[in-house]
């Protein structure tokens, strides 16, 4: 089980309201590898997220992929098994701990409370002050507080440190707050921007009206020109040290030229000029608490427009490496260090902002361009650890395959509801042109290391179109196991407003998660544990197998994968009941997760989030290749884990249920 | 005022000759030893220091007589007007040395500033590049043309700014030295220094002003603008690197008052000056 992570400064952060109360103590020591006399054996491994095993061979076959076919031909390719559901957090919580969800607790991206029935982040869990004392406005704390993750079982490179085995991870996802250890680690998917959030952009306008006012993963403020200049604010976390919690914000002021399009922000200390559709580059703010305590974070601004309309962009806040507000590597002082290296860098786990492309704050291009200072980052930093990479086990992760795959499979596919020629003519090719870009990495890595180290490309899951939504809430009640107490009341909002529970069988919450209103667990649960329970899990997911969607004729979900029967280890009591394993082309509408009761139970997807991996395991197997034959016929996320221990010669701990794959 | 502004500088480029590629923390420790020696001589030759010995002598004898008559009250509170009696004379004493020592001080504080107070860029690293107008000056009815060298490029149109009555553009750094870029306006000219990767410790003008004596006075860094052109400054707004102990960031400012004042104070025995 991880520990908790206990800060020498009371820090903390809250899925609603951010709380940030403190700071995290400086330091520029150098920190030195872990154990790194203990081996001579070199394990570098590439994580790809989300690269799919059918376009890679498509794009190897056509040869825009030479060096993942050099590498193959070195060693092997496989279908790399992934976890039930093939979500992010849940597979790569598959490869850190060698286990399947039921031995590291890890489900999905959401899970409910039991006790609300309310949505809840799976990954990490925020606690409160236990104790604080109240000066006139200031609440100040004085014991406890902290930022935990959840995942369970221990991560494999502290397996590696206690056998003195050097490992360096790099932005894993699922390690947010990363897990105790000498080892040099940073987190990934995961961590939240500086308010607690996995995104929160800024969008200053003078033409609201045009945006949706339902706007997810950021705001839209509307501004006014007056005299050539605009005076707002920049947001910043929850200030937890004083009463109420007001928003810590900063003024800022944009000077617009009248005639030329460019402008001049000037915030706290500094002030810089953008010509229009321009980029700032990371520029530092510093949110004051009180007198004594401020946090530092690190944003960047594009100049959308000057006129007619102004419009500018402000990016997520990210924690800032330098003086990180809340933990972000093992050591602590390895983030700084990396900053001190490389300048300020992207700390949020996904980093691209896909909620301003999907709700038309950024078109295509500016998203792209966005996600290319990602990737430039992430290539930057990797020459450099490879320049370093000596002993032991290097993991980096490379996250815009997965976001580009999100957000342009509508222009790859011309079934897909959201297709538009226009676009797919100018960006048609972003996803192959990431897989290229994904292979020139691998081909740059191989130029650096040595024959005798071992390469492991892997992805998490593959990815499939999202062109059909699937409203599981509504389907229960139109199937009689949810029960709403005026049923023609709908889309009322999120969190169940209108459930009877006292009639509920069934609930979906999460992306892939159903859950029986089971008595003695459930707040108001009704449906009793044994037979009855059974009869009822067993019911639900023949109907839902056999669920065909009427305008296509296809079956909405190849599995209704019991838990039960596909997951093991000690957390399986807490795995929803029956996980959803979507058909292709199939996902969970947007609204379902998060206890919406949705008017249609299946609907096309129009969006430009299009495509997705929430269906079943079989249909979205990811990659593994190595530099060694591959001998495992089918070999899964955790047969890694066991692949790894045994490369250096660890015994496998007793939980985890891989095998090795060489 | 120019020809003051250049010798006096000249001075301090001599000092830091030896430390230019070295550590700034050279450059400020002896520096900071200098000015501490100053303010010694100054405070010996100007202050009584007869009389500052017995105020302060007068004071400690007050002190031990709280301490030994602490049990009554009004030998207790008698002393406490002696040595608030003493303390006053000690302040006249001090204030003549401390109003003399201002002007030096400033002089070299304002000398410092162009050593300490600004980072070059670095080659890459943008800027923004300011003219502030005179009062009652508009920058829509100027039209200022802007030539730089090859090593700057100049990245954006003018930004003009009626309310601050500013003209603003963005540099970028392209290759290291000390660069001029030329500004030209109603066939007048005017050139501006900028400094790309220079070494750690370099004289950096950031602020071009006008000739007016404050103006010079404190942007001693390079030859004012003339009064015809109507422009109070041009500015290059470069970093502010803060001197770096132990991986804090401390304002250069306090670095120099917190050592001059441990140079003064640890050299005035050896000295025999009373402070």
């Amino acid at each position: 089980m991880s520990e908790p992570i206990h800060r020498r400064d009371f820090l903390k952060y809250s899925l609603g309201a951010a709380s940030l109360l403190a700071l995290e103590s400086r330091s520029n020591l150098v920190t030195r590898t872990f154990g790194k006399t203990a081996t001579n054996k070199k394990v570098l491994i590439l994580g790809f997220d989300g690269m799919d095993p059918h376009l890679t061979n498509v794009w190897m076959s056509e040869g825009k992929l030479p060096a993942f076919k050099r590498l193959i031909g070195q060693g092997g390719f496989r279908r790399l098994g992934t976890s039930i559901p093939p979500q992010s957090p849940v597979a790569w919580s598959n490869f850190i701990a060698g286990t399947n969800p039921g031995g590291h607790g890890i489900f999905d991206f959401i899970h409910r409370d039991p006790k609300n029935y309310w949505p809840v982040f799976s990954a990490a869990l925020t606690e409160e002050a236990k104790k604080t004392i109240r000066v006139g406005n200031w609440v100040l704390p004085i014991k406890g507080g902290e930022v935990r993750n959840l995942r369970q079982g221990k991560a494999f490179w502290q397996i590696l440190e206690e056998h003195d085995i050097p490992a360096a991870i790099f932005k894993m996802p699922a390690n947010y707050p990363p897990v105790p250890s000498k080892q040099k680690t940073f987190s990934g998917l995961g961590t939240p921007d500086l308010l607690g959030n996995y995104n929160s952009f800024r969008y200053y306008t003078t033409e609201p009206k045009e945006i949706k006012e339902d706007i997810g993963g950021g705001s839209v403020h509307p501004v006014y020109v007056i005299g050539n200049r605009v005076d707002s604010k920049l947001p910043g976390p929850a200030n937890t040290f004083k009463k109420d919690r007001p928003e810590a914000e900063i003024e800022f002021k944009v000077f617009l030229d009248p005639q030329n399009p460019v402008a001049k922000v000037a915030i706290q200390d500094q002030e810089f000029i953008l010509k229009e559709k321009e980029w700032s580059g990371w520029k530092r703010v510093r949110f004051s608490l009180i007198p004594t305590q401020s946090v530092s974070g690190i944003c960047m601004f594009y100049l959308k427009e000057v006129r007619p309309n102004f419009k500018l962009y402000v990016s997520s806040i990210n924690i800032d490496p330098a003086d990180p507000a809340l933990p972000l590597s093992t050591p602590s002082a390895y983030a700084a260090e990396l900053e001190k290296r490389f300048g300020p860098f992207f700390t949020k786990g996904l980093p691209a902002d896909t909620s301003a492309l999907d709700n038309d704050i950024l078109d295509e291009g500016e998203f792209l361009e966005q996600d290319d200072f990602v990737l430039q980052e992430s290539k930057v930093m990797l020459d450099d650890e490879l320049g370093r990479f000596d002993s032991g086990l290097l993991f980096y992760y490379i996250s815009s395959t997965d976001q580009r795959q999100h957000m342009f499979w509508r222009l790859l596919d011309e079934k897909h509801p959201a297709y538009d020629a226009g676009l797919a003519a100018k960006y048609g090719k972003v996803i192959e042109n990431i897989y290229r870009e994904a292979d020139s990495i691998l081909g740059r890595a191989m130029d650096k290391i040595d024959k005798d180290t071992i390469v492991i490309v892997m992805s998490d899951h593959g990815f499939n179109p999202f062109s059909r939504s699937f409203s599981l809430n509504t389907w229960l009640k139109e199937n009689g196991y949810h029960v709403l107490t005026n049923p023609f009341k709908l889309e009322t909002g999120n969190l169940f407003p209108d459930t009877d529970w006292s009639r509920t069988k069934a609930f979906g919450v999460g992306l892939n998660g159903l859950y029986i209103n089971q008595r003695g667990r459930e707040a108001e649960g009704i449906v009793g544990d044994g037979a009855e329970k059974e009869n009822l899990v067993r019911e639900i997911a023949k109907k839902l197998e056999e669920f065909v969607d009427p305008k296509t004729g296809q079956r909405v979900l190849l599995k209704a994968y019991v838990a039960k029967d596909v997951y093991s280890g000690p957390f399986v009591g807490e795995a929803p009941d029956i996980v959803l394993g979507f058909n292709r082309g199939y996902r969970i509408s947007f609204g379902s997760p998060l206890g919406k009761m949705e008017k249609n139970v299946l609907e096309d997807n129009k969006g430009k989030w299009s495509g997705d991996h929430m269906g079943a395991a079989e249909i979205l197997t990811g990659i593994l290749v190595a530099n060694r034959p591959i001998l495992a016929e089918a070999p899964a996320l955790y047969d890694l884990t066991a692949t790894i221990l045994d490369v250096f010669g660890v015994e496998k701990p007793r939980d985890l249920i891989g095998k090795t794959i060489f | 005022m120019w020809t003051f502004n250049a010798a006096f500088g000249r001075i301090f480029e001599i000092i830091f000759l030896p430390f230019r590629q070295a550590s700034p923390w050279f450059g400020m420790i002896l520096i900071s030893l200098l000015t501490g020696l100053l303010m010694l001589f100054i405070f010996r030759h100007t202050s009584n220091q007869e009389g500052i010995r017995k105020a302060k002598n007068k004071i400690k004898a007050h002190l031990l007589e709280l301490r030994l008559y602490k049990d009554n009250m009004r030998v207790s509170l008698k002393a406490y007007g002696h040595i608030l009696l003493a303390n006053l004379k000690y302040l006249s004493y001090s204030a003549k040395p401390m109003l003399v020592m201002i002007v030096p001080v400033l002089l070299i504080l304002i000398q410092l500033n162009l050593w300490f107070g600004y980072r070059s860029l670095d080659v890459g690293q943008e800027a923004v590049l300011k003219i502030k107008l005179e009062e009652g000056k508009n920058p829509f009815q100027i039209e200022i043309a802007i030539e730089p060298p090859a090593g700057i490029s100049v990245e954006t149109p003018a930004l003009r700014i009626e309310e601050l009555r500013e003209i603003d553009w963005r540099l970028r750094a392209l290759d290291k030295g000390v660069h001029t870029i030329t500004f030209r306006w109603e066939n007048q000219s005017f050139p501006k220094q900028v400094a790309v990767e220079q070494h750690r410790l370099s004289k950096i003008s950031a602020v071009k002003a006008s000739s007016s004596f404050f103006d010079q006075l404190f942007n001693p860094g390079e030859r004012p603008l003339l009064k015809k052109l109507g422009i109070q400054s041009v500015e290059v707004v470069y970093p502010a690197p803060g001197m770096n102990l132990f991986g804090w960031h401390i304002h250069w400012l306090i670095v120099f008052f917190a050592l001059s004042i441990i140079f003064g104070f640890g050299l005035k025995g050896f000295f025999k000056v009373e402070i």
